[in-house]
């Protein structure tokens, strides 16, 4: 039945094919011109270290967290326990808004989250501790803005971008973009409707994108809020009029992640790597995990290993295999010496 | 004419055409989800052909064939109906950064089908599509070439996937075993330590025994090292369709097929293997790949658990409400709460579970009997025990009813005959009207199971995980471990659809599960069915 299919293409190819041939070239420019987000070596930084194992580490382990890192505390998870194998590791990611009061009851030990604590968490768990917790980087994100692959859409402005999903517009653009035609777009695009996706507000994503798109202005009602960053893409994928935004690594054939300009009229940036941690691409943040230090005394084994093993070669690796960005070595001693 | 409107009217044929009508929607319906799932998921096992096609710009595509759509308002007039495109799936992950790709119909210059590309299905990254060229044992080309290459990968691929069989035996069994033991004397000498009993002989051996284990498993970590290098010793070169070079250790590759190359009746072969490899395997690559027993396994266990809950309260609630009960006004409301509990909604269950079960029963439990464990939660936190349980409280308005229905279709004259020679009231509900009211109980039970095999809500916050460490039966004593977190197929088609990135690739798991999960719904109704048509004739032979 495939073959009958690509018969069938080839065949339509072939019959037209003179005719089009004059299209092609035009049209390979505007198919390609995607991105070309080069393969993950160049993303490696060879002064990762190895891994190395200790002794006398065993016991569970509890995530509750980021479902933004969900997939990636999984294969961390994964390749640890391939270290340890009397090791056991239950991950739960609902949201990052669960993490602090996971950590504050002590139901878990790690608590991944996609943005930072807010000052009313913290302070909630420094009245339980009397310390704050310790919050470790552990990968790069650049937030992407999605639309349907058939948009045509190259570059927004932050401006732009608020005035689609905020009813406020704190960035104070001059028209409320509900069409793309408001948006540059012309032909048929002129009068088709934004339609927005977003998060749920239990998410991380909701929380950065609002704070440093919105400007902690509102959203707009008619954003679609999402239970996961994967049903964000998959909104997009199917919907013509898309617009929404979720972590880079959720990336699919069915979007495409838009440029952004920090401000309007500046440079426009892919959420690439180099983009990202040059500091050019506006909406990269990193995502962290929270852990119970108490300050003068060392971490667990059991957590210190797994936060060694996320900083290491096989642990960053893992996170260039989840789609999301690694850090340099230099962070990685900085957080390494503060364990 | 109005007299024969009357007539038609009357007859009751319209009803039952309505009645004929309703029927025949819901199967249309039933029939099409049904058939959805088959189409999306059955073809994921199918070994697809792969195409290599070369497009105008003089690049090279090589992959599955996974659909054609007319791109939207490119109508010309040359394309009357619009233009089209493609979608492939390229594989190739590591290398090109997504799995699909789109190619636009009339960038195709040529396509075909050679023989001799393969797909090779990796531990990591997801499948490579593309050709081999050296294989090589440490830095010694064993073989060049793509015809060589592949006559002697294949012996290799078999080796590494016997010893990757092998270092999970290690892993699973003789470590798990080891590492059981080890936790288990820990909880020991800090149980005595709690009592104050820690008397230094029994202490001293207890440590004695945990060094001697700790011995034994460094012994079987080098073993395990040791088997893991053989895995790495060979590698082979492959080589992608536009000359991209990728080195791939033998032991991460899962299988390699040269799907153009392979018969009608080795697809076929291939088909069911896959279909095996699903059902059987443990899930990879946080769940998106590999297979999903562990999730079958949860579900099904969970069931299990919440049948032999659910039955004996709903069966005794309803035995009381209709037998002993003084039928009043009391009486009525019990029934109507009973009845509205069953429209609660399911998450709500949950919440209640999460609070009375695990917090509040579980750290109670935590407390009294586990103590050596503490900080770390045994019953504390969510685990199937407390799913099954929170599961049988969302079911038992059904087993109740449907017990009542069976309990008030026992005729009088049973009840009244049974008394009359000598019987208790006792005796006379256990001997007579049970058996007569079994079909009604089971009936509730079918109901019951099918209901909470597709709840997802409440399991999510009473003890559900992505990835379970451990199946919750094993064969450590007490074998049933019932504070285990556990896998379950409904969570799995939330997590895997809407959660996990690269949802393109993960998709067809999406359907497949659903397949599964749709066909252990049915599996485990049919059983009951079975068992109520066995009890049924049993009692009916008995009763005469």
């Amino acid at each position: 039945m495939r073959r009958f299919v690509l018969a069938n293409a080839t065949r339509r190819f072939f019959s037209k094919g003179i005719v089009s041939l004059s299209f092609i070239v035009l049209a390979v420019g505007i198919g390609s011109a995607g991105q070309s987000w080069a393969a993950s070596d160049s993303m490696v930084d060879p002064a990762w270290k190895d891994y190395t194992q200790v002794s006398g580490v065993s016991g569970n382990l509890n995530s509750i967290g980021s479902d933004t890192l969900n997939n990636l505390m999984t294969l961390w998870a994964e390749g640890f326990r391939k270290e340890y194998l009397n090791v056991k590791i239950q991950i739960e990611g609902k949201g990052s808004s669960t993490a602090p009061p996971a950590l504050i009851e002590g139901t878990a030990q790690l608590g991944p989250m996609s943005r930072q604590m807010k000052a009313k968490e913290m302070d909630k768990f420094e009245a339980k501790f009397g310390y704050k917790a310790t919050t470790f980087p552990v990968a790069v994100d650049a937030l992407a803005v999605y639309v349907n692959k058939d948009n045509p859409v190259q570059c927004m402005s932050m401006e732009e971008v608020d005035a689609a999903f905020s009813k406020t517009r704190r960035r104070g653009h001059s028209v409320n973009i509900d069409t793309w035609g408001k948006a540059g777009l012309d032909g048929n695009w002129k009068d088709t409707r934004v339609s927005l996706y977003g998060r749920n507000s239990a998410s991380g994503t909701y929380g950065f994108f609002k704070k440093k798109v919105l400007k902690k202005g509102d959203y707009k009602d008619e954003v679609k809020e999402q239970p996961g960053s994967a049903s964000v893409v998959q909104g997009v994928t199917e919907d013509r009029g898309g617009l929404g935004y979720s972590g880079i690594g959720y990336r699919t054939s069915g979007v495409r992640a838009i440029r952004l300009s920090a401000k309007s009229g500046d440079g426009c940036f892919d959420p690439t790597f180099a983009n990202a941690s040059a500091g050019k691409y506006p909406l990269a943040r990193f995502l962290y995990l929270y852990v119970n230090k108490a300050p003068g005394k060392p971490l667990p084994p059991l957590v210190a290993e797994f936060l060694k093993y996320v900083y290491s070669k096989a642990g960053q690796h893992i996170v260039i295999k989840d789609g999301y960005f690694p850090l340099p070595q230099t962070l990685i001693m900085k957080k390494l010496g503060e364990m | 004419m109005s007299d024969r409107i009357k007539k038609f009217l009357s007859s009751g044929t319209l009803f039952v055409w309505f009645c004929g009508t309703a029927v025949a929607a819901s199967l249309l319906m039933v029939g099409g989800v049904l058939l959805l799932i088959m189409v999306n998921g059955l073809g994921f096992f199918w070994p697809h052909a792969l195409v290599e096609m070369t497009l105008t710009d003089g690049t090279r595509v090589l992959g599955e064939l996974k659909g054609e759509e007319v791109i939207p308002h490119s109508a010309t007039p040359e394309f009357p109906e619009g233009k089209t495109r493609v979608r492939l799936k390229v594989g190739n992950r590591d290398l090109y950064g997504l799995d699909f790709r789109w190619v636009d119909t009339e960038h195709i210059a040529s396509a075909d089908s050679p023989k001799d590309v393969a797909a090779f299905e990796r531990r990591e990254w997801g499948n490579f599509y593309g050709r081999i060229r050296e294989v090589s044992r440490g830095e010694d080309v064993v073989a060049t070439g793509n015809q060589e290459g592949w006559k002697a990968l294949q012996p290799l691929i078999e080796q590494a996937n016997d010893l990757q069989e092998e270092i999970e035996h290690l892993q699973r069994d003789v470590i798990g075993d080891i590492n059981f033991e080890i936790e288990g004397t820990r909880l020991r000498i800090r149980e005595l330590e709690l009592r104050g009993q820690d008397d230094a002989r029994e202490v001293a051996e207890l440590q004695a025994m945990t060094s001697q284990l700790e011995t034994q498993y460094h012994k079987h970590v080098e073993t395990l090292r040791a088997l893991s290098r053989q895995l790495d010793e060979y590698s082979v070169l492959l080589v992608e369709t536009n000359g991209q070079e990728k080195r791939l250790p033998v032991g991460q590759i899962v299988k390699a097929l040269r799907p153009n190359d392979m018969d009608f009746f080795e697809k076929i072969l291939r088909y069911f293997m896959n279909f095996w490899s699903v059902l059987s395997e443990e899930p990879r690559e946080a769940n998106t790949e590999g297979g999903i027993s562990p999730a079958i396994f949860g579900t099904v266990m969970m069931v299990l658990i919440m049948s032999v809950a659910v039955v004996p309260f709903g069966v005794l609630a309803a035995f009381y409400l209709r037998e002993y009960a003084k039928q009043g006004l009391i009486v009525r409301v019990i029934r109507i709460a009973v009845n509205n509990l069953a429209g609660v909604p399911s998450i709500v269950f949950g919440v209640f579970g999460l609070g009375f079960f695990v917090y509040a029963v579980g750290g109670t439990i935590d407390n009294l009997f586990y103590p050596e464990a503490l900080p770390t939660p045994t019953f504390g936190t969510g685990g199937i025990l407390w799913a099954s349980f929170t599961l049988a409280l969302l079911t038992v308005p059904v087993v109740i009813v449907s017990t009542e229905e069976g309990l008030s279709a026992v005729p009088r004259e049973y009840r009244e005959g049974s008394l009359a020679l000598g019987a208790t009231k006792f005796e006379s509900m256990l001997r007579v009207i049970l058996p007569c009211a079994l079909p009604g109980i089971l009936t509730g039970l079918i109901l019951a199971v099918a209901r909470a095999t597709g709840e997802v809500a409440p399991l999510m916050l009473t003890g559900v995980v992505k990835l379970a460490p451990a199946l919750p039966l094993d064969h450590h004593f007490p074998f049933l471990h019932f504070e285990r977190k556990f896998m379950h197929l409904g969570f799995h088609i939330f997590d895997v659809g809407f959660q996990s990135p690269n949802v393109e690739a993960a998709k067809p798991m999406v359907y497949v599960t659903t397949l599964v999960l749709v066909m252990v719904v049915i599996v485990l109704n049919l059983s009951a069915v079975a068992l109520r048509n066995y009890m049924q004739k049993k009692f009916k032979a008995s009763a005469v």
